[in-house]
């Protein structure tokens, strides 16, 4: 077994809204339907024209995907957000620690991005890997996602200072 | 407020021609991500939001002074709260404008959108920090280094209020 990861490329896209369409995933996105996910992939993939978007392969096949928000205004270049997405079956298997450390070097090495940044929503599992890869909270947003009536979940910022 | 002649409605497109005006004068840009080479295509953008009726032009003796403007949420999970931008023209500044503006923002945001929040980021140093503390807004994250002007890193506060 062997975990890879390239630069993402058009026919990915299909890929993502897969992933997102995946059961209980939505939950920790701000997508509530079909419509948004596809909106949403759509413009995480047009980051790849610039090579912001990186795509994992298990043994070959797409795994999941990470994507760089690289900033169009010169004063914001040198930070970045960031999302990322693991397909639910490959959950576990060091998939997301690949893929996120390749994408701080790339955001390092090939971007010169120096504070990487995430919006995560409080009880994510995920929230673990970015501790361990160095994040930090800076701050929190309450009530960020409203799911039903008055179901709310709480926005968490984390950032990590590449240089 | 008691500025004679002020007034407030809603923005127009044609209320881009005024803000390009006021962000042409200097450091103006400095309180916004974007330098003024670069103003075109988020100038748009923001006033794009005035077909929604989720923007308002200040206006002094029939002459637009200020643009704020809510930015509404595309998806249907965030949409009950935005954030906002606001821009005073330079030469109407300490009259009591942005406050107005800002007091009048909230009240759409919460009458005509029923929104539940609304927050504002805010690069530092920035007068608008003590005007939307003054309206009860508070801060909720700040990260330091957010933004970079000619080499030197300043902060970026986060600041919401709820309504309910």
């Amino acid at each position: 077994m062997t975990i890879t990861t390239r630069f993402s490329e058009e026919a990915d896209e299909k890929r993502l809204v897969e992933w997102l369409l995946q059961p209980g995933i939505m939950h920790w996105f701000p997508l509530a339907d079909l419509r948004e996910v596809e909106d949403a992939a759509r413009i995480w993939m047009s980051y790849i024209k610039m090579k912001g978007v990186l795509t994992a392969l298990w043994d070959g096949t797409p795994c999941g995907t990470a994507l760089l928000y690289l900033s169009p205004y010169k004063k914001m270049a040198h930070q970045c957000l960031f999302a990322i997405i693991v397909d639910e079956k490959f959950r576990g298997k060091k998939v997301g620690t690949q893929l996120l450390t390749d994408l701080i070097s790339l955001a390092q090495e090939t971007h010169h991005i120096e504070l990487l940044h995430l919006e995560v929503y409080e009880g994510n599992p995920a929230t673990r890997l970015y501790e361990r890869l160095g994040f930090v909270e800076y701050g929190r947003e309450r009530h960020f996602i409203k799911e039903g009536k008055d179901h709310y979940l709480t926005k968490v910022m984390m950032q990590k200072v590449l240089s | 407020m008691d500025l004679p002649g002020f007034d407030i409605r809603y923005s127009e497109e044609g209320d881009l021609s005024f803000m390009e005006g006021w962000f042409a004068e200097p450091h103006v840009c400095d309180g916004f991500p974007f330098t003024y080479e670069e103003r075109e295509f988020p100038l748009k953008n923001w006033i794009g939001f005035s077909k929604y009726k989720a923007s308002l032009t200040g206006m002094v003796e029939g002459q637009p002074v200020a643009v704020g403007t809510l930015f509404l949420m595309p998806y249907r999970k965030v949409a009950h709260h935005s954030s906002f931008y606001l821009i005073v023209d330079a030469k109407w500044r300490r009259k009591g404008i942005g406050t107005s503006m800002v007091k009048n923002l909230l009240h759409l945001a919460q009458v005509r959108f029923r929104l539940e929040s609304v927050h504002v980021e805010i690069f530092l140093p920035n007068p608008l920090v003590s005007v939307v503390k003054k309206v009860g807004f508070v801060p909720f994250a700040e990260q330091e280094g957010a933004i970079k002007i000619e080499g030197k890193l300043a902060s970026r506060l986060l600041l919401e209020k709820f309504f309910v």
